[in-house]
């Protein structure tokens, strides 16, 4: 794109009498012959054709741009400015936000949680130990406890990979789930499409070939 | 200077009292000078069972608020005189106990004695976190049963966060003793069997003591069970008290012996 910027000089006025308004042009002609004409309101055929013979450039009813003082501009400017530095802003929190949540704090314990212990954990969870009767656990996030979960479970995450026995009370986003789904091997408890899908991680028994 | 060690179990009625006055005698027939202090505040009961009832001039309350000297109160057992005893006070209640008095007491039988058994008042309130406050190490007694279990796993629970020895970096080391153990129930699938409850529990296993009637007639008549040899129970307490004392002795009724127990066993008792 070529593009090139003009300061012209504009002179605006509006007629009530044509005839006072000819010989105004024609004695003030050499001042005029570089402006641009603006005339607003009514531009009767005889107008044009004075105007087209003295080979002025006119327009006619046009809106234009006001001009401001170099302060006013750079107050604006200024304005523009910090609006974009808030903007930057914000969008790094968001992005930071963003990286938490693919992250998810993840804890890592290898304590044996006993009855009476109540673990609040925000954002993800690996437990490398048991859970035993009497003890409580909840995560904001995703679960996984490698060892036999006894007591109580309430996880609002993705998934959850846990066993559990038949005292176990396990919640997953407020459904309790069937512990006879979970016992006695590792499962994997998940939403899809708000629906709770429970699939085994390994299957226990192995039938060979006799 | 001695070791202290904490008997405690969570759930009442599963033989603390009885283990830590058989043990007690036990560790002193090893040749060890050994002190038994009853912190059951409000409810003295070891008197009665290591047959010094009668005996009891001055309690720990005393002790502890300088009405009288350690050595005062302390009772020589009638069979062993390797063997002190520290009553209860059967008049106050367990509030009367504070750190400081505590730590007093339990570094002045610590400074005179080898071992130093507590035997620490049922549930989880003040009188237990006190005994277990200042100890080195810990002997929780259950029953083969889930709902001792539970209370013992949160009397674990409160170990490990409240003791003194947790507080400044260390481990209180615990120790687990089956109780009152029937083995045609074990058997049969209607008690816990102990690989069960070592799962549960996680610690270390230093004996079982099978159930035997006999018990209950050695309390009521004031002679620890240890003292008697025929009595199965009281052989699995003389086997735990070697144990206590370093020795290494097979677990009779255990199908696999764990080689790395005794190790461990007289490793923290050096």
């Amino acid at each position: 794109m070529q593009s090139k910027q003009y300061s012209v000089k504009v002179y605006e006025c509006s007629i009530d009498d044509e005839e006072r308004f000819m010989s105004f042009f024609d004695t003030n002609y050499t001042l005029f012959k570089d402006h641009l004409i603006v005339i607003n309101g009514y531009l009767s055929q005889n107008i044009k054709d004075y105007l087209n013979s003295k080979s002025l450039i006119f327009i006619n009813n046009i809106k234009l741009p006001k001009g401001r003082s170099r302060r006013a501009l750079e107050e604006e400017f200024e304005a523009q400015r910090r609006e974009s530095d808030i903007d930057k802003i914000i969008a790094e929190t968001k992005l930071e936000k963003l990286s938490k949540r693919l992250q998810n704090n993840l804890t890592v314990l290898d304590d044996i949680i006993r009855s009476g212990r109540e673990l609040n954990i925000d954002g993800d969870l690996l437990l490398l130990n048991r859970v035993n009767s009497g003890a409580t656990i909840y995560t904001t996030g995703n679960l996984i406890i490698t060892q036999l979960v006894e007591g109580s479970v309430r996880c609002d995450g993705n998934f959850m990979i846990l066993t559990t026995s038949s005292k176990a009370n396990v919640i997953f986003h407020g459904e309790e789930i069937d512990n006879s789904f979970l016992e006695d091997r590792l499962s994997r408890v998940e939403l899809k499409n708000q629906e709770i899908v429970i699939t085994p991680v390994f299957k226990k028994e192995i039938n060979w070939v006799s | 200077m001695g070791i202290v060690i904490a008997v405690i179990s969570g759930k009442g009625g599963v033989g603390k009292t009885t283990a830590v006055a058989n043990l007690g005698l036990g560790v002193a027939m090893n040749n060890k000078a050994c002190a038994v202090v009853d912190f059951d505040i409000g409810q003295r009961n070891l008197d009665m069972i290591l047959g010094l009832e009668n005996r009891v001039v001055y309690d720990i309350v005393q002790v502890m608020d300088g009405e009288a000297t350690l050595k005062q109160a302390l009772i020589k057992s009638k069979v062993n005189d390797n063997l002190r005893f520290l009553a209860a006070s059967q008049i106050k209640d367990k509030r009367v106990l504070n750190s400081k008095k505590v730590y007093k007491l339990v570094k002045e039988l610590k400074d005179s004695f080898d071992y130093v058994i507590l035997d620490s008042p049922a549930g989880i309130e003040s009188g237990f976190e006190h005994t277990i406050e200042f100890a080195d190490a810990a002997i929780i007694v259950v029953n083969p049963e889930v709902s001792s279990i539970r209370d013992a796993d949160r009397a674990i629970g409160i170990l490990d966060s409240k003791s003194q020895k947790v507080k400044d970096g260390g481990e209180v080391a615990k120790y687990l003793i089956i109780n009152r153990i029937v083995a045609n129930m074990v058997q049969s699938g209607e008690m816990l069997k102990s690989e069960d409850i070592l799962d549960i529990l996680n610690i270390k296993l230093v004996g079982k003591v099978p159930e035997d009637s006999g018990v209950i007639d050695a309390s009521n008549q004031g002679k620890p069970v240890i003292l008697d040899k025929h009595s199965i129970a009281g052989q699995a307490y003389k086997r735990i008290s070697a144990r206590l004392c370093g020795k290494k002795v097979d677990m009779k009724d255990v199908e696999v012996s764990d080689s790395s127990l005794f190790k461990k066993i007289t490793g923290i008792f050096k």
